[in-house]
């Protein structure tokens, strides 16, 4: 790619992003303030938000093109030799290769055509991809909008940063959105109404509260969302991310309280936010060490032939991906590098030194930037707000509390790779690996059905963060995709049977409703699938993998960089057995789901009775979410999607990385050698859980209630949702009332005691002063102005008014005047 | 011989006349004409010490503004008893007692 | 002859005043105010002062002593013309002038003027500056220079004096004193009088003009 054809493409890629970013933001603005004062029983707020995010998901769609375009991917085909030779040329210093590359490039595109099917499991084709370094900088477009403000040479700006990871996170984000806004179109069509009932808020006289409808407010805030949503995923520096991580946490939070009378939407609402904003303050300080140490909050600068202000990403590596560290211990420091041939040099005494940050602060800039995906990805142990955050209506669980803001904390975390170092992504694995299995076991034994999804978003999540923290970049991503696709259909599933069944969301009511709703019935069966990680072992088909769903391609990768990590470092086994045993654990509570809704006899007649299939407009977003959940990882890691995300994998990623003896992250190849072993496994223990769901759920050969009384304990502890909740009451809550009653109890014995004896004594010493002033100052006073007084009257009577008289007084003042003079005076 | 004194002491007479003069009279116009005789005194003074002193000429120029001075006096003077004749119908200066205290 | 003339203008002048004070009809009062100011202006041509003299029988006499018997005409009509003081008050206006005059005629007698005229004066000895018998009678143009600001008689007298006598301790003839000296005149208060007396024949007019509200008879 030439410069100016870089400039050229970064130009069209910015301005088709940036429109779909800004439309829903024009959404929300038309329906805010047009929808309070218009008809409430109008559609046409929803109409504005679909057509927003609608023509934002055909510029996204547009952008992905043009980005796949320029960036000589060749994502239908398989890699040949000649390209990755190109690749291989082009890494020198200059990231900007010039007509060399582009010819070969050209060539190999030509050839890629006909290759397209050859690539499979063919382990040999990927050998020499995988080794080669990559290079994400030379296909990332990074540029500014507005210079918010500068400070010396720190500077402050709007920034995008558009490269693979964007454009896909645009499209899938804008797709999912597209079909949650038509799908609510059915889902909150009760709210068209100016006489809303809420069945669940009862007044004070015992009647159901009455309100408004508030379809517009709904719609205008998802339009916000996505706007936060979009801006926090094309932002170009870390401290914009920051800002609509928060924009994305207030939506949530409105969209949580949407329901705002009922004392637990808002309940939930509240913690949401505040368990976020533990997360975020971690944030807020590791964003602190970043902007001290590094001056800067950009992630990259790769506009071409410029020598500007580098980004982190391009000043914690070097161009090849290696953190460069000196010294041991509490002494050690990672160089910081300048950009291309460009020096980072400081003076230090009298000499140029190379510009270094202390070791510990990177890993605690990377812990703090982590804290905050915690919180917002409901890692362990930030996780209980999420099932509670189920209170949202169902679309908004759909969209925010499960495919697209919750999966933002991976999205950071994989956006902010390169700043990580190994020990922190050791802390991502093992929290997501914690995470992944708590969540995992309380799905088992939760019967709300949005409950279940919510739990198995959580340990989702989990395994994207283990694949992370395991050195399986892409793999953690690539499940990012394909989990928001397979969960948002779920989670719109659920809410078409809970809309058939009148908003009944226990599935101890529910059973036998496939006769009822089978396109609600057979579309979740796809999810439940993909969510699982089945496959038929051992068909494949040429140039698509093994037949199955987008599920398992991610989970085999996710389980296979386990594996090779865990190979790579024994000490660390936990993290591929727990992830292993999960998968299980996985396919088993979400089969138990789908049996246990739709399956078996009605539990409850009148519900049963009342359940009809949703209208179309609810059942066709269905249709189009799991025809993507299906086959949107077509082709496994071969296919795609995968290759889209592998061309933005940081450098270092590729080729492995190790800390030291004990610590080392697996290269793309060690991982490859694994991954038959772990998809087989893997694929083994779905395939168990998914019989076992069979057995206890469809068939029911198996009591679940004699199971469940066989390990009361056991199933009350996971009732309980590990009790994190009781823990966290225990630990921060009521620790918290004690110290605040104490508090309560000084301030009413000692600091009120005092303020009332100082008032007490003031008011004694303002009375002594009152009666100073009236007894003596008054007097004094007094005293004075009744003397003049006299004094002027008794003088009244020398005013005689008599011309004469005045002149006798001055002629018989002259004479005694001088009389005294002659009397008084000394000689 | 005529000395500094006996001039002095005319003009002391003069003064003394001129206050008397003031005081006593009822009439306004004999008032106005008692200040004439003092600045008439004053006069003899200044021009005595012009003569006999160190004043020199300056004395008598002084005497002159005085002259003047007591011309223009006349005038006013002479003014507010005509208005007051018309607001009281009457030069007695004793039925002007509105300042009284 | 001096004593004469002076012992005449003298009582003259006195005699008028006490008239002026002991006549109690104003038309009197005016001729022996005119007898006593004209006296006094004989007494202005004893002492050399012959412009001041002239100046007074002018305007005190010919001037002011008109304007006043017009007053009189104006105001003193009928029961006016003379109004009778109770004879205490005038008994106590006596006494207080008597001691007023004795005050003043004891504080006269009482300094020794002749003796005294090195302490009086400002320069420590006797001034010539002072009026000088060559120029007796001749005061009119030294009086009309000093109103416009020059002061002949006192520089050259100045100038004249130290040439003569050389005995006196400050024989420096400072030149820019004398300067100073020559501008030691009269022209601002001059003017200043000159714009006082328009002032006062615009207020005059202005006061005495006939006011509407006292009845006026119409013939």
């Amino acid at each position: 790619m030439s410069p100016e054809n870089y400039i050229q493409i970064g130009t069209t890629l910015k301005w088709l992003l940036t429109t779909a970013w800004l439309l829903p933001l024009v959404g929300f603005m038309i329906e805010i303030l047009g929808g309070y004062w218009s008809d409430r029983t109008s559609k046409t707020p929803a109409y504005i938000a679909v057509g927003c995010i609608g023509a934002g998901f055909l510029l996204s769609l547009v952008a992905l093109f043009t980005w796949v375009d320029a960036a000589d991917m060749n994502a239908w085909s398989a890699f040949t030799g000649s390209e990755s030779q190109a690749v291989a040329h082009a890494e020198p210093a200059d990231h900007y290769a010039g007509e060399e590359h582009v010819h070969a490039d050209d060539h190999a595109h030509s050839e890629g055509g006909h290759a397209e099917a050859g690539h499979g499991h063919d382990a040999n084709a990927h050998v020499e991809h995988h080794d080669q370094p990559n290079n994400p900088l030379a296909t990332a477009f990074s540029g500014t909008y507005y210079k918010l403000g500068s400070f010396g040479t720190l500077l402050v700006s709007l920034d995008y940063y558009i490269d693979g990871l964007t454009v896909l996170m645009f499209a899938m984000v804008t797709l999912i959105a597209t079909c949650i806004h038509i799908f609510a179109i059915g889902y909150m069509s009760d709210e068209l109404t100016t006489h809303y009932e809420d069945h669940q808020v009862h007044t004070s006289d015992g009647k159901h509260f009455h309100r408004n409808g508030r379809f517009y407010r709904f719609f205008a805030f998802l339009s916000l969302f996505c706007f936060s949503m979009l801006g926090l995923v094309l932002a170009g520096n870390i401290f914009q991310v920051f800002i609509f991580w928060e924009l994305v946490g207030v939506c949530s939070y409105l969209l949580i309280g949407f329901y705002v009378e009922r004392k637990s939407a808002s309940t939930a609402a509240n913690k949401a936010f505040i368990m976020n904003r533990l997360g975020d303050f971690g944030f807020l300080i590791g964003l602190m060490i970043l902007w001290t140490w590094f001056g800067t909050f950009q992630f990259a600068n790769t506009e071409p032939g410029t020598n500007a202000q580098p980004g982190l990403f391009q000043m914690i590596r070097t161009a090849e991906g290696d953190l460069e560290t000196v010294g041991e211990g509490m002494d050690k420091v990672a160089l910081i590098q300048g950009r291309g041939s460009n020096k980072a040099l400081v003076v230090e005494g009298d000499k140029l030194v190379q510009q270094q940050i202390p070791y510990w602060l990177l890993i605690a800039a990377g812990l703090g930037v982590f804290a905050g995906c915690i919180g917002k990805s409901a890692q362990f142990p930030l996780q209980t707000w999420l099932p509670d955050a189920m209170e949202g209506p169902t679309p908004v669980s759909a969209l925010v509390h499960s495919a697209t803001m919750v999966a933002a904390g991976v999205y950071l975390v994989g956006r902010f790779y390169p700043m990580f170092t190994p020990e922190v992504l050791l802390i991502i694995a093992y929290t997501g690996c914690i995470t992944l299995f708590i969540g995992a076991t309380i799905a088992v034994v939760v019967t709300d059905i949005k409950q279940v999804l919510a739990y198995s978003t959580i340990s989702q999540l989990g395994y994207m963060m283990l694949a992370l923290g395991v050195g399986g970049w892409m793999a953690g991503l690539f499940h990012l995709i394909t989990h928001a696709l397979f969960k948002s259909l779920m989670f719109l599933c659920s809410g078409s049977v809970i809309h058939g069944c009148h908003h009944e969301q226990e599935m101890t009511k529910m059973g036998g409703l496939y006769k009822k709703m089978p396109i609600t019935c057979w579309t979740m069966f796809i999810g439940v699938v993909a969510i699982s990680g089945l496959a038929i072992p051992l068909l494949t088909l040429p140039g698509f993998g093994a037949l199955s769903f987008s599920g398992y391609h991610s989970k085999d990768a996710i389980v296979a960089s386990a594996l090779t990590f865990t190979s790579l470092n024994p000490v660390h086994g936990l993290l591929f057995f727990v992830p292993l045993i999960t998968a299980g654990i996985t396919a088993f509570y979400m089969f138990r789901m789908w049996f246990m809704t739709f399956f078996g006899k009605p539990k409850d007649l009148h519900v049963y009775d009342h359940a009809h299939e949703s209208p179309s407009v609810m059942t066709a977003p269905l249709f189009v979410l799991a025809f993507f959940a299906a086959f949107c990882a077509i082709g496994g890691e071969g296919g795609p999607l995968a290759k889209l995300i592998l061309s933005t994998e940081p450098a270092h990623v590729a080729v492995g990385f190790s800390e030291s003896a004990s610590l080392s992250f697996p290269s793309h190849h060690q991982i490859h050698a694994n991954h038959a072993t772990a998809g087989a496994v893997a694929l083994l223990v779905a395939l168990t859980g998914t019989l076992l769901a069979y057995l206890f759920y469809g068939r029911q050969v198996v009591d679940p209630g004699k199971v469940k009384s066989q390990f009361l304990p056991i199933h009350q502890f996971l009732k309980e949702k590990w009790t994190f909740d009781e823990l966290y009451d225990a630990m921060w809550v009521r620790p918290v009332h004690v110290v605040s009653s104490w508090a309560v109890a000084f301030d009413k014995n000692v600091l009120d005691w005092f303020l009332h004896y100082l008032a007490r004594l003031t008011v004694g010493i303002a009375t002594m002063d009152r009666r100073f002033d009236e007894l003596v100052v008054d007097r004094i006073v007094n005293v004075f102005g009744e003397v003049t007084f006299s004094a002027g009257k008794s003088l009244r009577a020398v005013q005689t008014g008599q011309l004469r008289q005045y002149i006798m007084f001055i002629a018989v003042g002259v004479v005694s005047l001088f009389v005294m003079l002659f009397v008084f005076l000394p000689r | 011989m005529v000395t500094l004194n006996s001039y002095l002491l005319v003009a002391a007479v003069l003064f003394v006349c001129g206050v008397v003069c003031m005081a006593t009279k009822r009439n306004g116009i004999g008032i106005l004409m008692g200040v004439e005789l003092v600045l008439n005194g004053a006069n003899i003074n200044l021009i005595a010490f012009s003569k006999f002193g160190t004043l020199g000429i300056d004395g008598q120029v002084v005497a002159m503004f005085v002259i003047v001075l007591a011309a223009a006096e006349a005038a006013v003077a002479l003014a507010i008893a005509l208005n007051f004749y018309n607001n009281h119908l009457t030069i007695d200066v004793d039925q002007a007692s509105e300042l009284k205290g | 002859m001096e004593f004469f003339l002076f012992a005449v203008y003298a009582i003259a002048a006195c005699g008028g005043a006490l008239a002026v004070v002991l006549t109690q009809n104003v038309v009197r009062m005016a001729f022996w105010l005119v007898v006593s100011l004209g006296a006094v202006s004989g007494l202005f041509f004893m002492m050399g002062a012959d412009f001041v003299g002239g100046t007074q029988l002018l305007i005190y006499v010919g001037g002011t002593v008109v304007l006043l018997i017009f007053g009189v005409m104006l105001t003193a009509s009928g029961p006016y013309v003379s109004i009778e003081n109770s004879p205490a008050e005038m008994l106590q206006a006596g006494l207080v002038g008597l001691a007023f005059l004795s005050l003043v005629a004891s504080t006269v007698l009482a300094v020794q003027w002749d003796d005294n005229f090195e302490k009086l004066s400002d320069r420590g000895h006797v001034a010539n500056s002072g009026y000088n018998p060559e120029e007796t009678g001749n005061t009119s143009r030294s009086l009309g220079t000093a109103l416009l600001g020059m002061r002949f008689d006192k520089d050259l007298s100045t100038v004249h004096q130290q040439v003569g006598e050389e005995h006196v301790n400050h024989v420096h003839a400072d030149h820019t004193h004398a300067t100073a000296e020559l501008s030691t005149g009269y022209l601002l208060p001059f003017e200043i009088v000159s714009v006082h007396l328009l002032v006062v024949l615009i207020g005059a007019s202005y006061l005495a003009r006939a006011k509407r509200h006292v009845p006026v008879i119409e013939g």
